[in-house]
């Protein structure tokens, strides 16, 4: 290593790494990591050659670990390579950046406050309550049994149900009504944290958006997609009385979610101090009364 | 000829407006020991600096260089494969000779070629990114390369000491993918299986060293100011790469020596008729497998997250997403390696859960692009080569990825397994993605690696022959596997229809040829030749542009201290810095 100092790694660590003027210490370069990765190499390659070349590689991963400790330890080499500072000059081929052009009457419109996680769970858990007296009501009156329908929503989970009589569907299967809870329960509370979270981005009209359109929209959704993924399961489904339930559903849900306190987004700390305080109205008032 | 006049310097990337340079900030530069003064010494002296080094940036190019040597090895045995299928009936190889040259081409091409080369990216590139001087662990840097480096040499012995009992075999003739029962000895007799298993089980050795290091220089060894939220998106996909090749390397490893203990001990992992599973290896090698996949695009989109903002003259769009896309592409990728393996028989459950799990990886792919088209969307797009193979590797992977949605749907599947359509998705990711990605990496980094520039026009001329050879040779490649046409199949005969089809894709190879010779012509005499390219010729905005090219030993005399994702941007324009900008 020629115009280098070798230094012990004591001495590399009272070195300030950024002393640019001393030099920069570097790891030492070695040739054992080369000769230990031959040796197991040899090793390995003895397997399909002769015990010899395995032998020979063993003798060398050996030494190659012997040389690669002495390296490190007790403390670990280091060369001082000496640095060189210049000023070269950084320079750009652009003065500065451009922004978009935004046009004058854009305005970002974030919410100041939302629902919180809470509301979503509590009108979820609401709704998928209420969502069962139709479902109920249905059942008995159709079918003068309970369990049809929690049967049929079982049917998502247990494929071959789909296909069964309208007397099996009608008695109760314990492994139905679990699995029947088990989907009931889970969609109820996405549904119900989807309305917690959009909600606030629908400010008019909450009963309609909440109780029909959503309803609706999933529904339609739903009874297309079931009759690409099961059209049996979807020839069993009473669709009016599904979409009696799923208002129920969302009128319950959107009633409960509207409800609850909202909390304050991030958003609402780069509000004004005077209004954040009470003492004045919204940001979004006082921009339109500037203009 | 269409870019005659095409010559790029500094000036072409300014903008006519914004000709003069506006800022002088002092900075440090270091000396060069790499370039200059190796061309005093004596070839010996150079020789064993080279074997010896621990320095990252040494360790990268010998990555580079020994999986551009295997390129081109993997390269002539695929051109000799679409020789043979270019027409049919062709008897120019031998039966034997073809399956170990599709073998032996799918091994190269996998685990000693893009493996290889994206951790040589990933050795230079990443401690010069985040403002550190080495890699965590240097010297077990160096044993991972050479390792790796030895395996390659284990793999490719087996032509001459493959025979083993019987004379049979030679180079490994079971696919790159080994099935069982194939590989039990019974059906694959001499060693020829065993330097596949043993070369990729040493290989093995050397990724899970190269990962653990670069892992580790991310997480513990950034400069002053480079938080997780400011290191640039290559460093954060290499940390993603590094946790994939942890996970997926092991069980990979695991197969290896249990099909080893099969051949050697009489296991019966693998024995179907002593109650073993062939299955089983399926399950092992695809969990290797489809992961390598995301271990190799994702330094892939590490590179264009880092060369068209640069060319596009516009901050990556999205970085927070792209950061989380990134992540989630590692972990889902994780659950989507039965897909190799609808036609087992999964049954429905099974199918059903990995056709959803891989459609959904195609919505944090499909962040990344978007993110790329819109970071692209409204700046003053510069053209050169970097940025062209940039522009195909968007189309290209666009494609790749809609071919593996429709691969991705289980009854699909089971018409295309095994077909050329397959082999045609496969190659459109790796060659259409991966390489375009790498070639474009090759160009944007290479002034930097040399301190010199690669010809401009050169490189066009690369870029042109290559995106009709490869879409000569890919596109039509579909068209017969629609048709039915298996992989891995010797010749065919002439009443198929498959011949025309496989013509013009060996046509295509002539062209794929033509532009890999202009390549490599171009990275060896811009070496000697090309323009003196100053240490940030792309007017670019990370930490390796702020030193010399080729940087010193050190990388940076003066550690950098780091207040924004674009430090650079922040030293040339610090009326205007982008740390006012990032929350």
């Amino acid at each position: 290593m020629r115009d280098r100092e070798l230094t012990t790694g004591q001495e590399a660590r009272s070195r300030s790494s950024t002393d640019a003027a001393e030099g920069v210490v570097l790891p030492v370069p070695t040739v054992w990591p080369l000769v230990l990765a031959l040796g197991v190499s040899l090793m390995i390659a003895g397997m399909v050659t002769h015990w010899v070349i395995s032998a020979l590689g063993a003798i060398l991963a050996v030494r190659s670990a012997v040389g690669w400790f002495f390296e490190v330890l007790p403390h670990e080499h280091h060369v001082t390579v000496p640095t060189a500072v210049e000023v070269i000059p950084v320079v750009s081929t652009r003065e500065t950046r451009a922004h978009l052009p935004v046009d004058e009457r854009h305005r970002k419109l974030l919410p100041i406050e939302t629902f919180s996680i809470g509301a979503g769970v509590k009108g979820g858990i609401v709704g998928g309550i209420a969502m069962i007296v139709p479902a109920a009501v249905f059942s008995l009156v159709r079918f003068h049994s309970l369990w049809y329908a929690t049967n049929l929503l079982a049917a998502g989970g247990f494929v071959s149900w789909a296909g069964q009589s309208n007397e099996f569907l009608s008695q109760f299967h314990a492994l139905g009504l679990l699995a029947a809870f088990g989907i009931h329960t889970l969609t109820s509370l996405l549904v119900g944290l989807l309305y917690g979270a959009m909600l606030p981005m629908f400010p008019r009209w909450p009963i309609l958006t909440a109780g029909f359109i959503a309803p609706f929209l999933w529904t339609g959704l739903l009874h297309s997609a079931l009759a690409v993924i099961s059209p049996i399961l979807n020839e069993r489904i009473d669709w009016p009385w599904f979409v009696i339930s799923q208002i129920a559903f969302g009128l319950v849900c959107g009633f409960v979610v509207n409800l609850q306190v909202k909390v304050r987004t991030a958003q609402f700390q780069a509000l004004p101090f005077s209004v954040r305080a009470g003492l004045h109205g919204d940001l979004q008032e006082t921009e339109d009364e500037g203009q | 000829m269409p870019f005659e006049n095409f010559d790029l310097t500094r000036d072409y990337l300014t903008h006519p407006r914004e000709k003069t340079p506006v800022s002088t900030i002092p900075a440090v530069k270091g000396v060069d020991e790499t370039q200059a003064t190796q061309h005093a010494r004596l070839p010996a002296g150079v020789i064993h600096e080279w074997l010896t080094t621990v320095d990252h940036k040494k360790i990268g190019i010998m990555y580079i260089v020994y999986a551009l040597i295997f390129l081109v090895i993997g390269g002539i045995e695929a051109t000799l494969m679409r020789i043979q299928l270019a027409v049919p009936n062709n008897h120019f190889v031998s039966p034997q000779v073809y399956n170990r040259l599709f073998t032996m081409h799918g091994t190269t091409m996998i685990f000693f070629v893009a493996m290889p080369i994206m951790f040589g990216f990933g050795n230079y590139m990443v401690p010069i990114m985040i403002g550190a001087r080495d890699m965590a662990f240097p010297r077990l840097n160096a044993f991972s390369f050479w390792v790796s480096a030895f395996a390659g040499v284990l793999l490719y012995f087996s032509y001459l000491g493959g025979s083993g009992l019987y004379a049979a075999g030679s180079a490994p003739d079971v696919g790159w993918f080994a099935y069982a029962p194939l590989t039990a000895k019974v059906f694959s007799p001499g060693h020829s299986t065993d330097y596949w298993t043993l070369s990729i089980l040493l290989s093995g050795v050397g990724s899970i060293g190269t990962a653990l290091n670069i892992v580790t220089t991310t997480l513990c060894m950034r400069c002053p100011g480079m938080k997780l939220s400011r290191m640039p998106l290559l460093v954060w996909i290499y940390l993603v790469m590094g946790g994939l090749v942890f996970v997926t390397i092991s069980p990979l490893t695991a197969a290896q020596i249990m099909l080893t203990l099969d051949r050697y001990l009489g296991a019966h992992f693998f024995d179907t008729q002593a109650g073993g599973s062939a299955v089983l290896w399926m399950h092992f090698f695809w969990i290797f497998g489809h992961p390598e996949v995301y271990v190799l695009i994702l330094p892939a989109f590490a590179f264009m997250n880092e060369i068209v903002p640069v060319f596009s003259r516009k901050a990556i769009f999205g970085y927070p997403a792209m950061v989380a896309a990134s992540v989630c592409i590692g972990f889902i990728s994780l659950s989507v390696w039965a897909h190799h393996m609808f036609t087992v028989g999964l049954g429905a459950a099974g199918n059903t859960f990995f056709v959803f799990a891989t459609m959904v990886i195609s919505v944090p792919t499909g962040i990344k692009i978007f993110n790329w088209l819109a970071t692209i969307w409204g700046g003053r797009v510069v053209f050169a080569t970097p940025m062209l193979f940039a522009a195909g590797f968007l189309f290209q992977f666009l494609i790749a990825g809609l071919t593996g949605i429709i691969l991705a749907v289980a009854p699909f599947d089971w018409q295309l397994h095994n077909t050329y359509f397959v082999v045609a998705h496969f190659h459109y990711v790796i060659v259409g993605g991966i390489l375009f990605a790498l070639f474009a990496s090759f160009y944007y980094w290479y002034p930097k690696m040399t301190g010199r520039m690669m010809s401009e026009k050169l490189g066009k001329w690369h870029f042109v022959l290559f995106i009709i050879g490869f879409h000569l040779t890919f596109d039509f490649m579909h068209i017969p596997g629609l048709l039915g046409m298996p992989r891995q199949i010797y010749t065919y005969e002439a009443d198929r229809g498959w011949g025309t089809w496989n013509l013009i894709a060996s046509i295509g190879v002539i062209f794929q040829i033509a532009g890999v010779l202009c390549f490599v012509y171009n990275l060896v005499s811009s070496y000697y030749r090309g323009k003196v390219a100053g240490p940030d010729p792309w007017d670019a905005w990370t930490l390796e542009w702020s030193t010399s090219s080729p940087p010193p030993e050190y990388n940076f005399a003066v550690l950098p201290t780091v207040r924004s994702r674009r430090p650079l941007w922040d030293l040339k324009h610090p009326e205007d810095p982008d740390s006012d900008y990032e929350i």
